[in-house]
């Protein structure tokens, strides 16, 4: 029973923000899982290591609620790959998630350098 | 969505999934070897980058919401392969739930048609009895005066109304016959919320006297004389010699309270000359808002005022309110329930049984789900298979034991002997009802006997058993295997000492003797057609003329007539006092049962004259009133004095004064199970009574004689029918139907009970030898002797068999006194049953043990050893 838990939790930490990520990285445009991941590495300058496997389940949640498409495309080297898209919906959820995290961040910071300011 | 859509989704979801994670995989794996990595290494960091596939796989798959039915359907196919590898495992599970849960369906079918089910007509909850309440607190049957005065005087109901079974003959067209009839006053039917199937009920108006005479007949009555024509309204039928206008026909399925009746007409109390004998049943319906104890507090205080305004009749008596059903339910409600907790036991053993099988396998099968674990199966999709493997079981097993209960009850309620008490038999019905109780108990039990694995592995450390090469047997399952066993054999105790003491004393009522002879003695129950034999010397006519007539046959040795029956479940009874000692005050008399008889009634049924002599020729209408009392009553009445010739007061209707003229013996009139109360004999020649039925002692075989008397009774009057034809060995079995049947049914399920606990212990020690092969291997090697090998096992067995047997005897102790009501002159603590039980339940533990010691001692060390 406990190492369950543990997996689960370790899911939840990371939910929120993953999700954030990926909604953030689709405004370029569709993009299939692979891209998604190293959009994310890339742009983070390879602070953040997403597990790729844990990328997934986050994508298949996205699109449950809604807040990206899924749709079947050739890639450039004529692949088929699973290419997602922000909808209208979760082009309104990126932008309060992105003031939300703003606003955390700024109270975050105020908390850890109240010196600066 | 289309409900069955995600059917199809699923494999196009796996699919496409699976195709997602391809593609992911070798991107990163081009990705990597662009960057010059070589093949085999890009694939291999592309993998270990992705974490764990599987794990990402299931994650994503529990998003898709239905997978939780899918896994289940995916869990109940596993299962099933499961079961279908280990068939004898399946099989013996099976068969035991099978059993276990449909005895128990059944039983409850009957426990909830009879005890729970609302009576089929409108508002039954609000229909009750009255009965009057003697001074000893008994139930009693209702004065003329005391009904109209509560009709009249209560506030607390709708209305009551009065009814009074008396066999009815019909004649007429064919053959005379008398059926079950009942005189009602109006309003009864009312009360019971029953319409007629068509036409009318009996109205006011058909109840005054002097109404024209009316008759409402039963469905079957109409079926069996009418063929079920709709044109039978307005037609006439002879009741009693008299014609009467049918009025309307009773659907199928009425009935009338604690009476079967084919026949209603009116009551028609003769209210100048009412009588003051107790005679009527009554129901009553409840104003609405009125609860029952409001009425009866409402009854008590007229019961108060009646017993003040008439002390002659009153003094002391009272009422008592009876709702409908709990007086339907009568006695057969303490059988039900007791037998119903002893199908739930036999159930409970079939469980643990399967628990007990389950457990064994389980730890046969924990190398296989160590290895499941090793694979990446969670832990919780573990447990949740080895649920769904007993709820497989259960549910199956619950499925084929509804169908055995829906077969089954039908046959054993059709093949109750008739009139074995068991009220409302007709509306037993295994339905859908049913099948919700028998689904809830299916799953009830797979809960419990899946719990055990569970726990078990829960308990285990998994890759402790992995180390051990899965021989290991943890001490905590050990532990509950033997606490299984243990309660199976106590509850097998417990079963089988029920079944004795009810098996014994029902031999003990069987064997009782009745104190009279039973054999070749046949009875005609009959009423003498009260308009025909309105007075004393035409009905003592009638019975003396039909009675020498029968004594006259060849076969026949000897007749006479008697009013209530022996055997009957009950007799009239009655106040009487010596005369030679002061008049009792009001209530404090003393008295007992009557009987009213013909001459050589003792004759015929074989009870010995003690002193003095028979009623004879000389005890005529207009001679001296005489008496015979039994030996309880004189006893009762005369304890050191000679009865004969002394002068006694009756009470009975009119009787004047009457003298002792002889001694009888007792008999077991009442029943078998009914110790003899003191009765008083008066002839029939002074005393007749409508109600008489004939006693015929017969030379062989009675029944050629029956046609014979039958006919010699419509010799002397044509509409005179027998509404009852049976030998004395007949009503005798009839009055200890219900003994038999408990002693029968208590019987089987100790039997299952002993057998699954044998099964029980017998495989629990054969597992537990098995296990521990090795170790008598190696002890045979090291010279240990076969002799010792067995002893070792037994004792293990017969140390489980007698924590079994001691917790089975605490707890009968404990609880077989809610048989105390059931039972005949045995103890619920019987020793004999309990010693011969426990003696058994030694016995056959024993031999539940003894096959696999011997196996044990036949262990090759040689093999053992090897196979390391």
């Amino acid at each position: 029973m406990a190492s369950e838990e543990r997996y689960q939790n370790r899911i939840e930490l990371l939910q929120g923000t993953l999700d954030m990520l990926i909604l953030r990285t689709l405004q370029w445009g569709p993009e299939h899982g692979h891209g998604i991941g190293l959009a994310i590495r890339n742009s983070s300058e390879d602070v953040l290591q997403v597990e790729h496997g844990s990328l997934y389940p986050a994508l298949h949640r996205l699109r449950k609620q809604g807040l990206i498409d899924a749709e079947w495309k050739m890639t450039e080297n004529k692949q088929r790959a699973r290419y997602y898209r922000l909808t209208p919906k979760g082009k309104k959820v990126l932008a309060t998630e992105e003031s939300r995290w703003n606003r955390m961040v700024e109270a975050i910071a105020r908390v850890m350098r109240p010196a600066t300011k | 969505m289309r409900p069955w859509h995600w059917l199809f989704r699923r494999s196009q979801e796996e699919r496409e999934l699976d195709e997602e994670l391809r593609f992911h995989l070798s991107e990163e794996a081009q990705l990597r070897i662009d960057r010059g990595e070589s093949r085999e290494s890009a694939w291999r960091s592309a993998r270990q980058d992705f974490g764990n596939i599987t794990s990402a796989q299931e994650v994503t798959r529990d998003m898709w919401g239905w997978t939780a039915l899918e896994r289940a359907a995916q869990d109940v196919r596993f299962a099933v392969r499961m079961l279908r590898k280990n068939v004898a495992f399946t099989a013996v599970a099976l068969a035991a739930l099978t059993l276990g849960i449909g005895a128990t369906t059944a039983m409850f079918s009957v426990v909830y048609s009879v005890l729970l089910k609302p009576m089929t007509f409108p508002e039954p909850e609000r229909v009750v009895m009255l009965w009057e309440r003697q001074p000893s607190g008994r139930n009693n049957v209702v004065q003329t005066h005391n009904f109209l005065d509560w009709r009249q005087r209560n506030r607390s109901f709708l209305n009551i109304a009065a009814y009074l079974g008396v066999p009815a003959n019909l004649s007429g067209d064919g053959d005379p016959v008398q059926v079950p009839g009942v005189r009602v006053t109006s309003g009864f039917f009312e009360i019971l919320g029953a319409a007629p199937l068509f036409g009318r009920t009996i109205q006011a108006a058909d109840d005054a006297v002097g109404a024209p005479p009316v008759a409402v007949l039963s469905a079957g009555l109409w079926q069996r004389r009418f063929g079920g024509r709709t044109d039978v309204l307005g037609q006439k039928i002879r009741v009693n010699g008299v014609p009467c206008e049918i009025i309307g026909v009773m659907p199928a399925g009425f009935e009338v309270p604690s009476l079967a009746a084919d026949l209603y007409t009116p009551m028609q109390f003769d209210l100048a000359n009412p009588g003051r004998g107790r005679n009527y049943r009554t129901v009553a319906r409840l104003k609405p808002g009125v609860s029952t104890s409001a009425a009866d507090a409402d009854m008590q205080a007229i019961a108060a005022q009646l017993a003040q305004e008439r002390p002659e009749d009153d003094y002391r008596w009272g009422v008592n309110i009876v709702p409908l059903l709990e007086q339907t339910v009568g006695d057969s409600r303490s059988t039900l329930l007791v037998l119903l907790g002893a199908v739930a036991f036999v159930l409970l053993i079939a469980c643990a049984n399967v628990a007990n099988l389950l457990l064994m396998r389980g730890s046969a099968r924990r190398r296989e789900m160590t290895v499941r674990m090793a694979l990446g199966a969670g832990r919780w999709r573990l447990l949740h298979q080895l649920i769904i493997e007993s709820l497989l079981l259960s549910v199956s097993g619950g499925l084929m034991g509804f169908a055995l209960a829906w077969w089954g009850v039908p046959v054993i309620v059709n093949s109750l002997p008739a009139g074995f008490p068991l009220p409302r038999s007709g509306e037993i019905a295994v339905d859908y009802r049913i099948l919700g109780f028998t689904l809830f108990l299916s799953i009830a039990c797979g809960v419990f006997f899946g719990i055990f694995p569970v726990w078990q592995m829960n308990r285990a450390r998994m890759n402790d058993s992995l180390r051990q090469g899965g021989r290991g047997q943890t001490a905590s399952s050990r532990g509950i295997r033997n606490a299984l066993v243990v309660t199976e054999i106590g509850l097998a105790v417990l079963l089988v000492i029920g079944a004795g003491l009810m098996l014994r004393s029902f031999l003990l009522l069987h064997q009782t003797d009745p104190g009279f002879r039973l054999e070749h003695l046949l009875t005609f129950r009959m009423l003498l057609v009260p308009s025909k034999y309105p007075d004393a010397p035409r009905r003592a006519a009638v019975v003396e003329q039909m009675l020498d007539r029968i004594r006259a046959l060849p076969l026949v040795s000897s007749a006479s007539s008697i009013h209530v029956l022996p055997m009957t479940g009950g007799n009239s009874g009655t106040g009487y006092y010596r005369l030679d000692r002061p008049t009792p005050a009001i209530g404090a008399g003393t008295g007992g049962e009557i009987s009213v008889i013909s001459d050589r009634y003792f004759q015929t049924m074989g009870i010995p004259l003690l002193a003095g002599r028979d009623f004879d020729a000389r005890d005529r209408l207009n001679a001296p009133a005489v008496a015979i009392l039994n030996k309880s009553a004189a006893r009762q009445m005369y304890p050191d004095e000679n009865p004969v010739g002394k002068r006694m007061n009756v009470f009975w209707s009119g009787t004047p004064d009457v003298e002792i003229v002889g001694v009888v013996a007792d008999i077991r009139h009442d029943g078998l199970n009914v110790e003899p109360s003191p009765t008083m004999f008066l002839p029939n020649a002074q005393r007749p009574n409508s109600f008489n039925s004939l006693v015929v002692r017969t030379k062989g075989d009675p029944a050629p004689v029956v046609a014979a008397v039958k006919e010699q009774m419509h010799q002397i009057d044509p509409d005179q029918g027998a509404f009852e034809i049976r030998t004395m060995e007949q009503l005798t079995a009839q009055s200890i139907a219900r003994p038999k049947v408990q002693a029968t049914l208590m019987g089987v399920f100790g039997l299952v009970a002993l057998v699954l606990a044998c099964v029980g212990i017998y495989a629990v020690v054969s597992y537990s030898v098995e296990q521990r092969t090795r170790e008598m291997g190696i002890r045979l090697a090291l010279g240990a002797a076969p002799l010792s090998i067995l002893q070792m096992v037994l004792r293990e067995g017969l140390f489980l068999a007698g924590g079994g047997i001691l917790a089975g005897l605490l707890a009968a102790a404990g609880l077989t006194r809610y048989l105390s009501t059931l039972l005949y002159a045995v103890r619920p603590t019987d020793t004999l049953v309990y010693a011969s039980v426990s003696a058994t339940l030694a016995a056959a533990a024993l031999a539940g043990c003894y096959f696999p010691a011997r196996r044990a001692t036949r262990v090759d060390p040689a093999v053992v050893l090897r196979e390391e």
